[in-house]
């Protein structure tokens, strides 16, 4: 990974890090502020709730006052006391509910028989034990369960006496706590009132009365409904529904006798708060995504405008690694640390380039002067049978003309060997300075060793010729490379001859190929005096030889070739331990 | 009090009804009968001043009043009713002569009088061309949808009629005819029993007839089976009949304890005793085995029905049952069991007792017992046998009988008797409107 990305990552991630952090420690302390102010606010709701409760009961407790010092009432009662015949009276009670807007009310004789019934008029005759009970205990409204034809249900009632002869009529009255009344109770928003009827052994969903026409699902509610049914005290819960959590504060509703007939159940919605939550943490999000954005842009200037010098002294430095010393970084726009570096960076390459160019130039001159000395050396030795052959002739002069003669033909043989050597040494300069471009074709390696091989049996089985060991290694799997053949061969053929010159005593010759890691290796290894240092390091300069009549071009040439061929060569030697010579060419 | 006590003439009595065939009281206006039903529940001369039977019981000769005349102001004819009578009765010898007509009924016919005073034999020409003509106080004038127009006759032979028109409406829904006579609308409007102290409270007069409308309650076939009889049994002695009668009808029924009332059968105790199970409620049984939850339906435009309906489901509730009244306006859920109000015209047992079971239904009969409706003229001990046999299984349980009462304007005043008589017919050829 580049340095600007590590440095990018870096920047970002500490980015990314501060803002998750700092959101969510925003979100958690706003969470724990509203979720302060939400219960504030329940216990204010409840306690409003609960004042609601009662001045509906002081409401009922008026109603039914009402109705038992209405003319009806009266009416009623003096019939009651006057008659057992309460038939003129069954449908009064309905009459006197509606005037009043109750639910329920009974008109009840002396003797608990119901006169008149507006909940259920069918039910006169009956009696209804409750209302004389309670009339002389109960002065406000109390919770109480009315019995209606197809259900029981629970009412907020007050009983009223009204005298009926020696005894009394009871006039008992109510509302019935059901959706009417819990949506006539004045609530706050995001609060609501649920009414749990407890009028069965099990608790049960089924009689849990909501305002709303969609009630809740009530199995979350169970649990705590029969907490307070069983330990008569208020509770409160958390629940979680699906559109979010509400905070249930369940209070018990008892009857006169003090059995919890009901369960009020507040809710105050934790919608709002969750909504406000919510927003807060997906502002916060919003705000932390824009800034992470910005932190990424910023880390991606910062790390640009830090790591650009940087990157611009890499590639000055690889350049330079790739040869290219004259590369500089003095338009690096940057301060300190960076723009020493870079004054320091060109100053070297500046240097580098100095010394270069100096040892170029010494080089060059030292290899004139190679070039010099060993032309002088390769002329001078033909030049000196010619000189004395010249000599001769010159002397031979005085001789007779047979014997001139004979010098004569003697000496021209042996200027036209000179001359042919001279000849030779200039064509193989020649030679030398037009080495052609390979020609590539697809070349048997093994075969071509073989061939060289075989060119050199003949030589190294001719008598007097130290006994030389011959050894192939060929591994089959190197199979044919494009290559130029011919120049291969010349390749192979020069290092088989340096090889068998360097054994003079007789040794081993060993050759080997092989295929490896997509090159195809050529070693020629011998037994010979081996090489020192100085020698492996002038091995493969032009006109550098070891050898008494050598040209120094031969492992240059093979040098030359193997470079074309995009190859490498190299020499493993140790002096007194012999010499391989490594080939590698592209597969 | 002598302006009170004068009738006027004059002015159009307006009558509301909820009744669809109310047709039936106004043909008795038009159309009389050779007999009729007096305010005390006897036969009185209509249109025959006197009758007798033969010495062998076989033939009845009835004396025509004299002068009589049509709506279309021809003398009635002696002729005329035996030709109605013939074509109403094709197994009657019918002859006539100056003055009167002979009737062999072809069987013994001791109640041919109370016979003949059913509105079926009303005595209706009916000429080739025109409308049907008649001899009553009021003539039909026009009829329309909810609304009977008649005019007074001005030759009836018991005097010209008080009023001069009478309007009637019919299908008016109970309230909107209290509403109605509350506002002067109308003079005399149908009620409900359990409006008695509302009608009482407002100084309108109450007239009624006998009791001549039946409520009954009838399984459906699912209870209806043997496996509940004990059911149906415990049911039916757990309904407090009295207390139905006495507080929710508000004393204007009678607690039934067979499907015609006593004063038209005159045996319901004999009923009782063969049933052998009193009809007071039986509140310390213990629940039966089976069905526990009923479905009672109940017509939806009957306020009494359906308040008979919830006192029953009180006492059903006394014995272990639960019943739910439903009184759908078109389909509703399956039920168990009716209340169903069923009026009875004829004026003899049989022919009341073949209303009740017309009123029932053939498939309440069937499940009852499939007996037959007793014919014209059977004996009583033949109308008893065959209401024992409807009661026998509990299928059918006689609840109360109710009559038909009326609302009556104070302006409305009558001479001769009240303006609905025992029978439940219109007493209107006497009565007048007092002066504004």
């Amino acid at each position: 990974m580049s340095l600007r990305n590590r440095l990018f990552a870096l920047v970002s991630g500490v980015v990314v890090l501060t803002v998750v952090l700092v959101t969510w420690a925003v979100s958690s302390s706003a969470r724990q502020s509203f979720a302060t102010v939400d219960a504030q606010r329940s216990a204010a709701l409840v306690a409003q709730f609960r004042r609601e409760f009662a001045n509906q009961g002081e409401q009922v407790a008026m109603r039914v006052d009402r109705a038992a010092q209405s003319d009806a009432a009266a009416r009623v009662a003096a019939g009651v006391a006057s008659s057992r015949d309460f038939a003129p009276y069954v449908n009064e009670a309905a009459a006197l509910a509606a005037a009043q807007e109750l639910d329920v009310l009974d008109l009840v004789a002396p003797d608990g028989t119901i006169v008149s019934s507006a909940e259920w008029p069918a039910r006169f005759g009956y009696q209804l034990p409750w209302a004389a009970k309670t009339a002389a205990t109960r002065s406000g409204g109390f919770l109480q369960p009315i019995e209606l034809p197809d259900e029981t249900a629970l009412a907020l009632v007050a009983v009223r006496a009204l005298p009926a002869g020696a005894r009394a009529l009871h006039v008992a009255g109510g509302r019935r706590l059901d959706r009417k009344f819990l949506q006539s109770l004045v609530l706050p928003p995001g609060m609501r009132v649920l009414l749990y009827e407890n009028l069965q052994p099990e608790v049960s969903g089924r009689h849990l009365i909501a305002a709303e026409d969609d009630p809740p699902e009530a199995a979350p509610l169970e649990p705590l409904i029969a907490r307070v049914i069983q330990d008569r005290r208020e509770a409160r819960d958390a629940i979680e529904w699906p559109d979010g959590p509400e905070t249930v504060d369940a209070l018990p509703l008892a009857g006169p006798d003090g059995p919890v007939l009901g369960v009020l159940l507040v809710g105050s919605s934790g919608r709002e708060l969750a909504a406000l939550v919510r927003r807060i943490r997906w502002s916060g999000v919003g705000f932390g995504a824009v800034a992470i954005a910005f932190g990424f842009l910023l880390s991606f200037l910062v790390s640009a405008r830090v790591t650009r010098p940087v990157e611009q002294l890499a590639g000055a430095a690889r350049a330079v690694a790739d040869g290219d010393w004259d590369v500089q970084v003095d338009n690096v726009r940057t301060t300190g640390e960076i723009k020493v570096l870079a004054d320091a960076f060109d100053t070297m390459t500046r240097q580098l380039v100095d010394h270069r160019d100096r040892l170029v130039q010494a080089e060059r001159v030292a290899a004139w002067r190679e070039l010099a000395r060993r032309l002088a050396h390769e002329l001078k030795n033909p030049l000196f049978p010619l000189r004395i052959t010249i000599d001769n002739l010159r002397r031979a002069r005085t001789l007779s003309p047979a014997e001139f003669d004979e010098v004569f033909d003697e000496s021209l043989t042996t200027l036209q060997t000179g001359l042919g050597n001279l000849n030779t040494v200039i064509g193989r300069f020649s030679d030398f300075a037009k080495m052609p471009a390979p020609e590539f074709a697809q070349v048997s390696i093994n075969e071509l060793v073989e061939q060289s091989v075989a060119l050199f049996r003949a030589q190294l089985a001719a008598p007097g010729h130290p006994p030389v060991t011959v050894r192939l290694e060929l591994d089959p799997a190197v199979g044919t490379i494009r290559a130029d053949g011919e120049q291969v061969r010349r390749v192979v053929q020069n290092l088989l001859l340096n090889a068998i010159d360097a054994m003079p005593e007789g040794g081993e010759l060993r050759i080997a190929t092989a295929r490896v890691n997509g090159v195809v290796r050529i070693d020629v290894a011998d037994t010979g005096q081996g090489l020192g240092e100085e020698e492996r390091s002038r091995l493969f300069t032009p006109y550098y030889t070891t050898k008494q009549h050598g040209t120094g071009l031969g492992l240059a040439i093979v040098q030359s070739v193997v470079t074309d061929h995009r190859g490498k060569i190299w020499v493993d030697s140790e002096p007194g331990r012999g010499a391989t010579f490594h080939i590698e060419l592209p597969a | 009090v002598l302006d009170a006590a004068r009738p006027h003439y004059g002015g159009t009595l307006r009558i509301e009804t909820t009744d669809a065939t109310a047709m039936r009281r106004v043909n008795a206006l038009a159309y009389e009968t050779l007999v009729a039903v007096d305010a005390a529940g006897g036969l009185r001369p209509a249109l025959a001043a006197s009758w007798q039977r033969d010495a062998a019981g076989s033939r009845w000769t009835f004396r025509l009043r004299r002068g009589v005349k049509l709506h279309d102001g021809a003398t009635l004819q002696p002729s005329h009713v035996a030709a109605v009578l013939r074509a109403a009765h094709a197994d009657w010898q019918v002859t006539s002569d100056a003055d009167a007509i002979a009737i062999e009924p072809g069987r013994d016919a001791a109640d041919l009088p109370w016979e003949l005073a059913d509105q079926a034999n009303a005595i209706v020409i009916r000429p080739a061309a025109g409308a049907s003509i008649g001899t009553g106080p009021f003539r039909v004038e026009r009829v329309e949808a909810g609304l009977i127009a008649l005019r007074a006759h001005e030759d009836y032979w018991d005097s010209r009629p008080f009023v001069d028109a009478i309007e009637v409406r019919t299908n008016r829904p109970p309230a909107d005819q209290l509403s109605d006579l509350e506002a002067a609308r109308a003079d005399i409007v149908t009620m409900q029993p359990i409006d008695v102290r509302r009608v009482e409270q407002r100084q309108f007069r109450i007239e009624a007839s006998r009791p001549i409308e039946l409520f009954a309650l009838v399984f459906e076939a699912q209870v209806a089976t043997a496996a509940s009889d004990s059911m149906r049994r415990t049911l039916a002695a757990a309904i407090d009949r009295g207390a139905i009668a006495r507080v929710v009808l508000q004393g204007r029924a009678e607690a039934a304890a067979a499907l015609l009332p006593q004063w038209v059968s005159g045996y319901a105790p004999i009923v009782l005793a063969m049933a052998g199970e009193p009809p007071s409620r039986a509140t310390a049984a213990p629940p039966p085995a089976g069905r526990r939850t009923l479905a009672l339906r109940v017509a939806p435009s009957d306020p009494a029905a359906q308040a008979v309906a919830q006192r029953i489901a009180v006492n059903a509730r006394d014995a272990g049952f639960t019943i739910t009244v439903q009184s759908p306006a078109g389909l509703g859920p399956r039920f168990d069991m009716r209340l169903l109000r069923v009026p009875m015209r004829g004026t003899t047992p049989a022919a009341a007792l073949s209303d009740v079971m017309a009123g029932l239904g053939p498939r309440a009969v069937a499940l009852a017992g499939r007996v037959a409706p007793p014919e014209r003229g059977d004996p009583l001990e033949t109308v008893l046998r065959t209401e024992r046999a409807l009661l026998e299984r509990d299928v059918i349980v006689p609840i109360v009988h109710v009559p038909e009462l009326y609302a009556v304007s104070p302006r409305v005043e009558s001479w001769n008797g009240p303006a609905v008589l025992a029978s439940g017919s219109w007493n209107l050829a006497n009565a007048w409107l007092s002066a504004p």
